[in-house]
C-alpha cells in the first residue's frame, strides 16, 4: 500500500502540540497558578469563587472582632471603677450609720458620697470612639447628663438596645448592656442609692442611713454581676479571634491547592516541555527534506 | 511494406504514448504542492490485434485515458471532521473572549458583590458610621456595574458575532456558484479527459473549503453536484446556483435566509458558520439568563431585607437596588436606588446605633434564591457554566485535529503525488520513450535496405 507521500502534515501537527504544551507550562511557572481561566479548571475556578468570598468574610469577621473587643474591654475597666467607687461608698454609709458621728461629721460623709456619685456618672459616660458605650443603641455621646428635675439629679440619655456583633458565620457576641439596666435596675440602682445614702447622711437618720447602704451593696453585686456578661463576651471574642485565624489559614490552604501550581513541579514541566519542543524540531528537520531526486544525479 | 509501415505506426504509437505517459508525470510534479490536487494516472491498454497473413499480430498500445485516483469516501469523511472541528474553533474564540469577564480577581461580578457584604459586615460594630456607611454605597455601585459591564460585554460580542455571520454566508454563495459553474464544466467534459480530472479537483477543494463555514449534504448527479445545507435548503443544483440571504431577526440578531424565503438559521450546524450561530444564539443568552436571574434574585432579596429594617432616619427601610419585574435583561438594567448612605436598614428598632436587622442584610449572600442557590453560589454556577463551555470546545477541536490529521494521511496515501514514485516513473518513461525511438531507427535503416535492394537488382 501507499503512505503518506509526505511527513509534513504529521510534523507540523507534532510541532504545533509541543508548542502549546511549551506554551501552558511557562505561563503556569510565570504566573504560579494552574488556573488562570475558568476553562483552565471549572470546578476550580468555581470553587474559588465560594473560598474567596469566604476569606473575606472572615477578614472582616476579625475586623469586627477587634472593635467589639476594645468596646467590650472599655466597658469592662469602667465597670470595675464603678465597683471600686461603691465599695468606698458602703464604707461611707457604714460610717455614717453609726451613731457616734457628728452632724457635721455626717454632711461631710455626704459631700463625699455626692463625689463618688458624679465620679460613677462620669465613669458611665465612657466612650468608645465618640459614642457612649453605656448608651444601648442610642449614639448620645453621654449616657447621663445632670437634671435637676431628676430625683438622683441625673437623666438617662441613651435607649434600651442590645447590639450583637456578627464575628463568625453563626456567632453573634453581645457587645453592650444598656446604662439604665446596669446603673438603674429596680431594687439595685446604682445612681439611686448612692443619691439616698447622700441624703440620709444629710437628714442623720441611721434607719436610712443603714437602708441606703444596704440598697449600695445591693448594686455592687449586681453591677457585679452584670459585669460578667462584658467578660464572658471578652473571652468569646479572643476565643473567636484564635479560630477565625485558623479558619484563614485552612481556606488559604484550600485556594493553593485548588489553583496554586507548585514552582518545583512547574519549573520541571516547563523543562521537560523545552526539551520535548527541540527534540520535535530537531526530528522534523531531518525527516523533510530527502526526496529520491536527491539520489538521481 | 505493409509490414514495415505497420511497425512504424506501432512505434509512433508507443512514442506518443511515452509522451502522454511523461507530459503526466511532469504535470504531477508540477502539482505536488497544489492544494485539492489528485495525482493523476496514465491508462494504458494494449490496442487489440489485427489479423496478417493468419496470424494474429499485437497493434501496439492504446492511450485510454488519464483518471485523477481519489478515494471520495475518504473526501466526505474529511469534510465532516472539518466542519466538527471548524465548528469548535469558531465556539472556543467566541467563549475565550467572554470568559474574560468573569475571570480575576477583581472587578467581577463575584468579588464586587463579596465587597459589598464584607463593607456591610463592618457596620455591625460601628452601625452609624457615616463613613463605613458611605463605603456600603460605594461598593454597592461597584456591583451595579459589574453586573452591567458583563451583561453589556455579553450582548455586544453578541451583536459582534453578526459581523461574522454576514461574512460566512457571503463566502458560502460565492463558494456555491463555483461549485455551480464547475459543475456545467465538468458535465460538458468527456470522461477520462485529463482536464476533467483536474476539475473535479477543483470542485472537490471547494466543497472541502465549504465544509469548513458549514456542513452540508452532497449527492452526485448526471448534472454534477447537488449541495444543500440546514434541512435540506438547496444551494445547487447542477449549473444554477441558489444564494443565502442574510436578515435581521425579532432580537436584532442578523438570521440567515434561504433562496426560498425561509429563515434557516437555526438549521445549520457545523463549520465556522453552524459553531457561531451556536455560540451566539444557545450558548450566550444561556449565560445572559443565568446572569440576569441572579441579578433579579439578589436585588429582590435585599430590598427584602431592607424592609424589615430602620434606616437610619427611623424609617422602615426602602429598597436599596432597583430591577425590572421580568428577569430578562435585570444585569443591563439593575441601578442603585439610592446614594445616600443612610437609607441602609442596619436597626431593628428605629435606634441610630442598633443593628438589629444586619444580620438580615448579611444573610442573603448565603441564603438561597428562589433559583434554588445562593448568590455566591449562583455566580460560581456561571462562572463553571462558562468555563466548562470554554473548555469543552477547546477539548473537542484538539481532539478532533488529531483524527483529521490521520484521514489526511489518508488522503494523500491515496491521493498525493510522491516525487520518489513520479521520478521513477519518469525514468521508467524515458527508457521506453528511448527504447522505442531506436524502434525507429532500426525501421528507418530497415526502408533504407529495402530501397537499397530495389535499386541495386533493377526490375
Amino acid at each position: 500500500m501507499r503512505v503518506a507521500n509526505s511527513l509534513v502534515p504529521d510534523v507540523l501537527a507534532g510541532i504545533q502540540q509541543s508548542e502549546a504544551s511549551l506554551q501552558t507550562a511557562l505561563q503556569e511557572v510565570s504566573t504560579g497558578k494552574r488556573v488562570n481561566v475558568p476553562s483552565d479548571d471549572p470546578a476550580a475556578a468555581a470553587a474559588m469563587v465560594q473560598n474567596t468570598a469566604e476569606s473575606n468574610n472572615i477578614d472582616q469577621y476579625e475586623a469586627n472582632d477587634n472593635a467589639a473587643l476594645g468596646a467590650a474591654q472599655t466597658a469592662d475597666s469602667a465597670l470595675n471603677s464603678v465597683v471600686t467607687l461603691l465599695t468606698q461608698a458602703v464604707s461611707l454609709g457604714t460610717e455614717g450609720a453609726n451613731g457616734t458621728e457628728s452632724e457635721s461629721d455626717r454632711e461631710s460623709l455626704a459631700t463625699e458620697v455626692q463625689g463618688i456619685l458624679s465620679s460613677v456618672v462620669s465613669d458611665a459616660n465612657t466612650q468608645y470612639q465618640g459614642v457612649a458605650v453605656f448608651g444601648g443603641t442610642s449614639n448620645a455621646s453621654a449616657a447621663y447628663v445632670a437634671d435637676s428635675a431628676s430625683s438622683t439629679g441625673y437623666a438617662y440619655q441613651g435607649d434600651s438596645g442590645v447590639n450583637q456583633v456578627q464575628v463568625g458565620d453563626s456567632l453573634e457576641v453581645q457587645t453592650n448592656i444598656p446604662g439604665n439596666q446596669i446603673f438603674e435596675s429596680p431594687g439595685a440602682s446604682v445612681l439611686g442609692s448612692l443619691s439616698q445614702l447622700a441624703n440620709a447622711l444629710q437628714s442623720g437618720s441611721s434607719t436610712d442611713i443603714g437602708t441606703a447602704t444596704s440598697n449600695i451593696s445591693a448594686a455592687l453585686n449586681y453591677v457585679s454581676a452584670q459585669q460578667g456578661v462584658y467578660g464572658n463576651s471578652i473571652s468569646q471574642l479572643n476565643s473567636q479571634e484564635t479560630f477565625l485565624a485558623q479558619d484563614q489559614v485552612t481556606l488559604s490552604t484550600q485556594a493553593s491547592n485548588l489553583v496554586d501550581v507548585d514552582t518545583a513541579t512547574a519549573a520541571e514541566q516547563l523543562a521537560q516541555a523545552e526539551a520535548q519542543n527541540s527534540a520535535v524540531l530537531a526530528a522534523a528537520a531531518k525527516v523533510l527534506p530527502t526526496t529520491l531526486l536527491d539520489y538521481l544525479k | 511494406m505493409g509490414g514495415l509501415n505497420t511497425a512504424l505506426s506501432i512505434a509512433t504509437d508507443a512514442l506518443n504514448a511515452q509522451e502522454v505517459a511523461i507530459s503526466t508525470a511532469d504535470n504531477n510534479i508540477a502539482n505536488a504542492d497544489t492544494p485539492g490536487y489528485s495525482r493523476e494516472v496514465v491508462n494504458l491498454s494494449a490496442a487489440g490485434t489485427t489479423t496478417e497473413g493468419g496470424v494474429a499480430v499485437g497493434d501496439g498500445v492504446d492511450v485510454d485515458g488519464i483518471t485523477s485516483v481519489r478515494d471520495q469516501l475518504v473526501d466526505l469523511q474529511i469534510q465532516g471532521q472539518t466542519s466538527a472541528q471548524t465548528a469548535a474553533n469558531a465556539q472556543s474564540a467566541v467563549l475565550d473572549t467572554v470568559q474574560t469577564y468573569v475571570s480575576g480577581s477583581s472587578a467581577t461580578v463575584g468579588s464586587d458583590m463579596s465587597a459589598f457584604f464584607t463593607s456591610l459586615s463592618a457596620l455591625s460594630s460601628a452601625p452609624s458610621n457615616g463613613a463605613d456607611r458611605e463605603t456600603v454605597i460605594s461598593n454597592a455601585q461597584d456591583l451595579v456595574s459589574a453586573f452591567q459591564t458583563t451583561s453589556q460585554g455579553l450582548t455586544s460580542t453578541q451583536s459582534g458575532l453578526d459581523t461574522q455571520v454576514s461574512g460566512d454566508v457571503s463566502q458560502i454563495n460565492s463558494l456555491a456558484s463555483q461549485i455551480a459553474s464547475l459543475n456545467t464544466q465538468i458535465s460538458s467534459q468527456p470522461e477520462d479527459a485529463s482536464g476533467s480530472g483536474e476539475l473535479e479537483d477543483q470542485q472537490s477543494e471547494l466543497e472541502q473549503q465549504l465544509s469548513g463555514l458549514t456542513s452540508f449534504s452532497v449527492t452526485t448527479t448526471a448534472q454534477g453536484d447537488t449541495i444543500s445545507i440546514g434541512n435540506d435548503s438547496p444551494i445547487v443544483v447542477g449549473g444554477q446556483s441558489y444564494a443565502l440571504s442574510t436578515g435581521v431577526g425579532s432580537n436584532g440578531l442578523t438570521q440567515v435566509v434561504d433562496s426560498q424565503g425561509n429563515t434557516i438559521t437555526s438549521q445549520i450546524s457545523g463549520g465556522d458558520l453552524g459553531g457561531t450561530i451556536t455560540a451566539r444564539d444557545q450558548q450566550i443568552p444561556g449565560f445572559l439568563s443565568q446572569l440576569d436571574t441572579l441579578a433579579n434574585g439578589f436585588a429582590t432579596a435585599f430590598n427584602a431585607a431592607q424592609s424589615s429594617g430602620y434606616d437610619l432616619d427611623g424609617n422602615p427601610g426602602g429598597a436599596l437596588f432597583t430591577v425590572p419585574s421580568t428577569v430578562a435583561g435585570s444585569a443591563a438594567s439593575i441601578a442603585l436606588n439610592t446614594t445616600n448612605g443612610d437609607a441602609i436598614a442596619v436597626s431593628s428598632d428605629g435606634s441610630v446605633d442598633g443593628n438589629g436587622n444586619l444580620a438580615a442584610l448579611t444573610a442573603v449572600q448565603t441564603t438561597a434564591l428562589p433559583s434554588g442557590e445562593s448568590p455566591t453560589d449562583s455566580y460560581a454556577a456561571l462562572v463553571d457554566s462558562i468555563g466548562n463551555a470554554a473548555s469543552n470546545a477547546s477539548t473537542q477541536s484538539t481532539a478532533i485535529q488529531s483524527s483529521l490529521t490521520q484521514l489526511t494521511n489518508l488522503q494523500s496515501s491515496v491521493s498525493g503525488v510522491s516525487i520518489d514514485e513520479e521520478s521513477s516513473n519518469l525514468i521508467a518513461y524515458q527508457q521506453a520513450y528511448e527504447a522505442a525511438a531506436e524502434v525507429v531507427s532500426t525501421i528507418n535503416s530497415l526502408f533504407s535496405d529495402t530501397m537499397d535492394m530495389m535499386s541495386t537488382t533493377g526490375v
